[in-house]
Protein backbone atom coordinates (compact mmCIF):
# COMPACT_ATOMS: atom_id res chain seq x y z
CA UNK A 1 0.00 0.00 0.00
CA UNK A 2 1.33 3.38 -0.94
CA UNK A 3 1.96 5.95 1.73
CA UNK A 4 -0.75 8.24 0.41
CA UNK A 5 -3.36 5.46 0.41
CA UNK A 6 -2.33 4.58 3.95
CA UNK A 7 -2.74 8.20 5.00
CA UNK A 8 -6.17 8.41 3.40
CA UNK A 9 -7.30 5.31 5.29
CA UNK A 10 -5.87 6.55 8.55
CA UNK A 11 -7.59 9.91 8.46
CA UNK A 12 -9.70 10.83 5.43
CA UNK A 13 -10.29 14.55 5.13
CA UNK A 14 -13.53 15.27 3.38
CA UNK A 15 -14.84 18.19 1.40
CA UNK A 16 -18.59 18.58 1.03
CA UNK A 17 -19.99 19.46 -2.40
CA UNK A 18 -23.66 20.19 -2.97
CA UNK A 19 -24.39 19.90 -6.69
CA UNK A 20 -28.12 20.50 -6.45
CA UNK A 21 -29.41 18.64 -3.43
CA UNK A 22 -32.59 19.50 -1.58
CA UNK A 23 -30.48 19.91 1.60
CA UNK A 24 -31.75 16.77 3.27
CA UNK A 25 -28.56 14.81 2.59
CA UNK A 26 -26.57 17.84 3.73
CA UNK A 27 -28.42 17.80 7.03
CA UNK A 28 -27.46 14.13 7.47
CA UNK A 29 -23.83 15.06 6.79
CA UNK A 30 -24.04 17.74 9.44
CA UNK A 31 -25.39 15.02 11.76
CA UNK A 32 -22.26 13.01 11.05
CA UNK A 33 -19.96 15.82 12.03
CA UNK A 34 -21.78 16.96 15.15
CA UNK A 35 -21.43 15.27 18.57
CA UNK A 36 -24.02 12.49 18.20
CA UNK A 37 -22.07 10.64 15.52
CA UNK A 38 -18.87 12.66 15.66
CA UNK A 39 -16.94 11.04 12.82
CA UNK A 40 -13.84 12.95 13.81
CA UNK A 41 -13.23 10.11 16.28
CA UNK A 42 -12.45 7.99 13.18
CA UNK A 43 -10.16 10.69 11.83
CA UNK A 44 -12.75 11.89 9.31
CA UNK A 45 -12.46 15.65 9.22
CA UNK A 46 -14.38 18.24 7.27
CA UNK A 47 -12.07 20.65 5.48
CA UNK A 48 -12.77 23.96 3.82
CA UNK A 49 -10.85 23.44 0.60
CA UNK A 50 -10.82 20.64 -1.99
CA UNK A 51 -7.03 20.97 -2.08
CA UNK A 52 -6.89 19.55 1.44
CA UNK A 53 -9.42 16.81 0.78
CA UNK A 54 -8.96 13.06 0.36
CA UNK A 55 -12.64 12.49 -0.27
CA UNK A 56 -15.55 14.41 -1.73
CA UNK A 57 -19.00 14.05 -0.22
CA UNK A 58 -21.21 14.90 -3.17
CA UNK A 59 -24.93 15.36 -2.53
CA UNK A 60 -27.64 15.95 -5.05
CA UNK A 61 -28.23 15.43 -8.73
CA UNK A 62 -25.70 17.23 -10.93
CA UNK A 63 -27.34 20.22 -12.57
CA UNK A 64 -26.16 21.95 -15.74
CA UNK A 65 -24.81 24.82 -13.67
CA UNK A 66 -23.03 22.57 -11.15
CA UNK A 67 -21.41 20.03 -13.52
CA UNK A 68 -18.38 22.13 -14.60
CA UNK A 69 -17.90 23.25 -11.00
CA UNK A 70 -17.93 19.67 -9.74
CA UNK A 71 -15.26 18.80 -12.32
CA UNK A 72 -13.17 21.76 -11.20
CA UNK A 73 -13.46 20.72 -7.56
CA UNK A 74 -12.52 17.12 -8.41
CA UNK A 75 -9.48 18.27 -10.38
CA UNK A 76 -8.31 20.33 -7.42
CA UNK A 77 -8.32 17.42 -4.97
CA UNK A 78 -5.20 15.45 -4.15
CA UNK A 79 -5.23 11.94 -5.67
CA UNK A 80 -6.18 9.30 -4.67
CA UNK A 81 -9.53 10.88 -4.02
CA UNK A 82 -12.63 8.91 -3.14
CA UNK A 83 -15.88 10.39 -4.41
CA UNK A 84 -18.88 9.57 -2.24
CA UNK A 85 -22.23 9.93 -3.99
CA UNK A 86 -24.52 10.51 -1.04
CA UNK A 87 -28.23 9.91 -1.52
CA UNK A 88 -30.51 8.65 -4.26
CA UNK A 89 -30.10 11.75 -6.45
CA UNK A 90 -26.31 11.66 -6.46
CA UNK A 91 -26.26 7.90 -7.06
CA UNK A 92 -28.67 7.83 -9.98
CA UNK A 93 -30.54 11.16 -10.35
CA UNK A 94 -33.54 9.75 -8.44
CA UNK A 95 -36.85 11.49 -9.00
CA UNK A 96 -35.19 14.28 -10.98
CA UNK A 97 -34.01 12.16 -13.90
CA UNK A 98 -36.40 13.81 -16.39
CA UNK A 99 -35.66 17.33 -15.15
CA UNK A 100 -34.64 19.93 -17.71
CA UNK A 101 -31.69 21.05 -15.59
CA UNK A 102 -30.25 17.59 -14.94
CA UNK A 103 -26.99 16.50 -16.58
CA UNK A 104 -26.59 13.15 -14.88
CA UNK A 105 -25.61 11.30 -11.74
CA UNK A 106 -22.34 12.10 -9.99
CA UNK A 107 -20.43 9.05 -11.32
CA UNK A 108 -21.13 10.00 -14.95
CA UNK A 109 -19.76 13.53 -14.49
CA UNK A 110 -16.67 12.40 -12.56
CA UNK A 111 -15.91 9.63 -15.07
CA UNK A 112 -15.91 12.16 -17.91
CA UNK A 113 -12.71 13.63 -16.53
CA UNK A 114 -11.28 10.61 -14.68
CA UNK A 115 -12.45 7.18 -15.90
CA UNK A 116 -10.57 5.46 -13.07
CA UNK A 117 -12.07 7.52 -10.27
CA UNK A 118 -12.97 5.71 -7.07
CA UNK A 119 -16.68 6.26 -6.53
CA UNK A 120 -18.66 4.99 -3.57
CA UNK A 121 -22.44 5.02 -3.55
CA UNK A 122 -24.57 5.57 -0.46
CA UNK A 123 -28.20 5.35 -1.54
CA UNK A 124 -31.13 6.54 0.50
CA UNK A 125 -33.40 9.54 0.63
CA UNK A 126 -31.71 10.73 2.73
CA UNK A 127 -29.23 8.01 3.80
CA UNK A 128 -28.96 7.57 7.54
CA UNK A 129 -25.74 8.75 9.14
CA UNK A 130 -25.03 5.09 10.00
CA UNK A 131 -25.34 4.24 6.29
CA UNK A 132 -22.88 6.98 5.35
CA UNK A 133 -20.38 5.76 7.97
CA UNK A 134 -20.83 2.21 6.67
CA UNK A 135 -20.23 3.42 3.11
CA UNK A 136 -17.08 5.24 4.12
CA UNK A 137 -15.75 2.17 5.95
CA UNK A 138 -16.48 -0.09 2.97
CA UNK A 139 -14.88 2.31 0.49
CA UNK A 140 -11.75 2.73 2.59
CA UNK A 141 -11.39 -1.01 3.14
CA UNK A 142 -10.94 -1.64 -0.61
CA UNK A 143 -8.34 1.10 -1.08
CA UNK B 1 -62.67 44.20 8.81
CA UNK B 2 -64.21 40.75 8.42
CA UNK B 3 -64.44 38.54 5.38
CA UNK B 4 -67.78 39.85 4.18
CA UNK B 5 -66.52 43.41 4.25
CA UNK B 6 -63.41 42.27 2.43
CA UNK B 7 -65.48 40.67 -0.32
CA UNK B 8 -67.66 43.76 -0.48
CA UNK B 9 -64.70 46.10 -0.84
CA UNK B 10 -63.82 44.27 -4.04
CA UNK B 11 -66.82 45.88 -5.74
CA UNK B 12 -64.68 49.02 -6.09
CA UNK B 13 -62.60 47.23 -8.72
CA UNK B 14 -65.35 45.11 -10.25
CA UNK B 15 -64.91 46.78 -13.64
CA UNK B 16 -61.37 45.43 -13.85
CA UNK B 17 -62.34 41.87 -12.91
CA UNK B 18 -63.81 39.12 -15.04
CA UNK B 19 -65.11 37.27 -12.00
CA UNK B 20 -64.38 36.48 -8.37
CA UNK B 21 -64.10 32.81 -7.54
CA UNK B 22 -64.38 31.47 -4.01
CA UNK B 23 -63.09 27.92 -3.59
CA UNK B 24 -63.14 27.81 0.20
CA UNK B 25 -63.92 30.54 2.73
CA UNK B 26 -60.29 31.54 3.07
CA UNK B 27 -59.44 31.82 -0.63
CA UNK B 28 -60.58 34.35 -3.22
CA UNK B 29 -59.51 34.27 -6.84
CA UNK B 30 -59.80 37.57 -8.69
CA UNK B 31 -59.73 36.64 -12.36
CA UNK B 32 -58.79 39.51 -14.64
CA UNK B 33 -57.19 40.29 -17.98
CA UNK B 34 -53.44 40.83 -17.89
CA UNK B 35 -53.86 44.55 -18.63
CA UNK B 36 -55.81 45.08 -15.42
CA UNK B 37 -53.68 42.92 -13.13
CA UNK B 38 -51.40 45.81 -12.23
CA UNK B 39 -54.31 47.99 -11.12
CA UNK B 40 -56.00 45.17 -9.19
CA UNK B 41 -52.76 44.24 -7.40
CA UNK B 42 -52.18 47.89 -6.55
CA UNK B 43 -55.65 48.16 -5.03
CA UNK B 44 -55.19 44.99 -2.96
CA UNK B 45 -51.72 45.95 -1.80
CA UNK B 46 -52.17 49.66 -1.16
CA UNK B 47 -55.87 50.10 -0.35
CA UNK B 48 -56.66 46.81 1.38
CA UNK B 49 -53.18 46.58 2.90
CA UNK B 50 -52.62 42.94 2.00
CA UNK B 51 -49.21 41.30 2.25
CA UNK B 52 -47.61 40.01 -0.95
CA UNK B 53 -46.86 36.30 -0.48
CA UNK B 54 -45.61 35.02 -3.81
CA UNK B 55 -46.55 34.62 -7.43
CA UNK B 56 -46.93 31.64 -9.72
CA UNK B 57 -47.24 31.17 -13.45
CA UNK B 58 -49.17 28.43 -15.21
CA UNK B 59 -49.18 27.35 -18.83
CA UNK B 60 -52.81 26.37 -19.39
CA UNK B 61 -52.63 25.76 -23.16
CA UNK B 62 -55.01 28.54 -24.28
CA UNK B 63 -53.29 31.24 -22.27
CA UNK B 64 -50.65 31.82 -19.65
CA UNK B 65 -51.78 32.64 -16.15
CA UNK B 66 -49.84 34.73 -13.68
CA UNK B 67 -51.16 34.41 -10.15
CA UNK B 68 -50.21 36.98 -7.56
CA UNK B 69 -51.00 35.70 -4.07
CA UNK B 70 -51.76 38.22 -1.36
CA UNK B 71 -52.56 37.48 2.26
CA UNK B 72 -55.06 39.49 4.24
CA UNK B 73 -53.65 38.62 7.65
CA UNK B 74 -56.48 40.22 9.67
CA UNK B 75 -59.03 37.72 8.35
CA UNK B 76 -56.67 34.94 7.31
CA UNK B 77 -57.79 35.19 3.70
CA UNK B 78 -55.60 34.61 0.67
CA UNK B 79 -56.51 36.76 -2.31
CA UNK B 80 -55.11 35.60 -5.61
CA UNK B 81 -55.02 37.88 -8.61
CA UNK B 82 -55.29 35.57 -11.58
CA UNK B 83 -54.15 37.42 -14.69
CA UNK B 84 -54.90 35.78 -18.03
CA UNK B 85 -52.34 36.43 -20.75
CA UNK B 86 -54.00 35.52 -24.02
CA UNK B 87 -51.08 36.36 -26.34
CA UNK B 88 -49.19 33.06 -26.41
CA UNK B 89 -46.57 34.25 -28.90
CA UNK B 90 -45.26 37.18 -26.84
CA UNK B 91 -46.75 36.86 -23.37
CA UNK B 92 -46.26 40.03 -21.39
CA UNK B 93 -47.72 41.72 -18.34
CA UNK B 94 -47.05 44.92 -16.42
CA UNK B 95 -44.63 44.27 -13.53
CA UNK B 96 -45.89 44.80 -9.99
CA UNK B 97 -42.30 45.10 -8.75
CA UNK B 98 -42.62 48.86 -9.31
CA UNK B 99 -44.56 49.17 -6.08
CA UNK B 100 -43.69 45.80 -4.47
CA UNK B 101 -39.89 45.38 -4.58
CA UNK B 102 -40.32 41.91 -3.02
CA UNK B 103 -41.88 40.72 -6.27
CA UNK B 104 -38.73 41.33 -8.30
CA UNK B 105 -37.14 37.92 -7.91
CA UNK B 106 -40.29 35.85 -8.41
CA UNK B 107 -41.01 37.79 -11.60
CA UNK B 108 -37.48 37.13 -12.80
CA UNK B 109 -37.99 33.44 -12.05
CA UNK B 110 -41.28 33.37 -13.96
CA UNK B 111 -39.52 35.08 -16.85
CA UNK B 112 -36.72 32.49 -16.82
CA UNK B 113 -38.93 29.42 -16.70
CA UNK B 114 -42.11 30.49 -18.48
CA UNK B 115 -40.89 33.25 -20.77
CA UNK B 116 -43.37 35.86 -19.60
CA UNK B 117 -42.15 39.40 -20.19
CA UNK B 118 -42.67 41.74 -17.24
CA UNK B 119 -42.92 45.27 -18.59
CA UNK B 120 -41.12 48.01 -16.65
CA UNK B 121 -39.43 45.55 -14.31
CA UNK B 122 -36.46 47.35 -12.73
CA UNK B 123 -33.93 44.51 -13.19
CA UNK B 124 -34.82 41.72 -15.61
CA UNK B 125 -31.59 39.71 -15.50
CA UNK B 126 -31.53 35.90 -15.51
CA UNK B 127 -32.08 34.50 -12.06
CA UNK B 128 -32.18 30.72 -11.78
CA UNK B 129 -31.36 29.08 -15.11
CA UNK B 130 -27.79 27.95 -15.79
CA UNK B 131 -25.43 30.58 -17.23
CA UNK B 132 -25.03 28.66 -20.49
CA UNK B 133 -28.74 27.97 -20.93
CA UNK B 134 -29.78 29.10 -24.45
CA UNK B 135 -31.75 32.31 -24.80
CA UNK B 136 -35.41 31.92 -25.67
CA UNK B 137 -35.82 28.37 -24.31
CA UNK B 138 -38.31 28.30 -21.48
CA UNK B 139 -38.23 24.90 -19.76
CA UNK B 140 -41.58 24.95 -17.98
CA UNK B 141 -43.65 25.77 -21.03
CA UNK B 142 -45.77 22.85 -22.14
CA UNK B 143 -44.31 22.47 -25.61
CA UNK B 144 -40.72 22.42 -24.39
CA UNK B 145 -41.50 19.78 -21.78
CA UNK B 146 -39.61 16.95 -23.48
CA UNK B 147 -36.77 19.03 -24.87
CA UNK B 148 -33.53 18.70 -23.01
CA UNK B 149 -30.38 20.73 -23.32
CA UNK B 150 -27.26 18.57 -23.32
Amino acid sequence: MSLSAKAVKKSPWVFHVNTGACNNCDIEIVDLLTPRFDVERFGIKLVGSPRHADALLVTGVVTAQAAPRLKKVYNQTAKPCVVFAIGACACGTGIFHTGYHVVGPVDKIIKEIDPNAIIAYVPGCPPKPEAIISGVVKALSIL
Amino acid sequence: MDRDQLTESLTKIKNELIKVEKTVDSRLYLVCESLNAHKVSNFIFKTLGCRFVTATAIDSFHYYEVLYHFSHDQTGTVLTVKALIRDRENPSIESIAQFIPGAQWIEREMHDLMGIEFRNHPDMRRLILADDWPQGVYPLRKKTKDEKVS
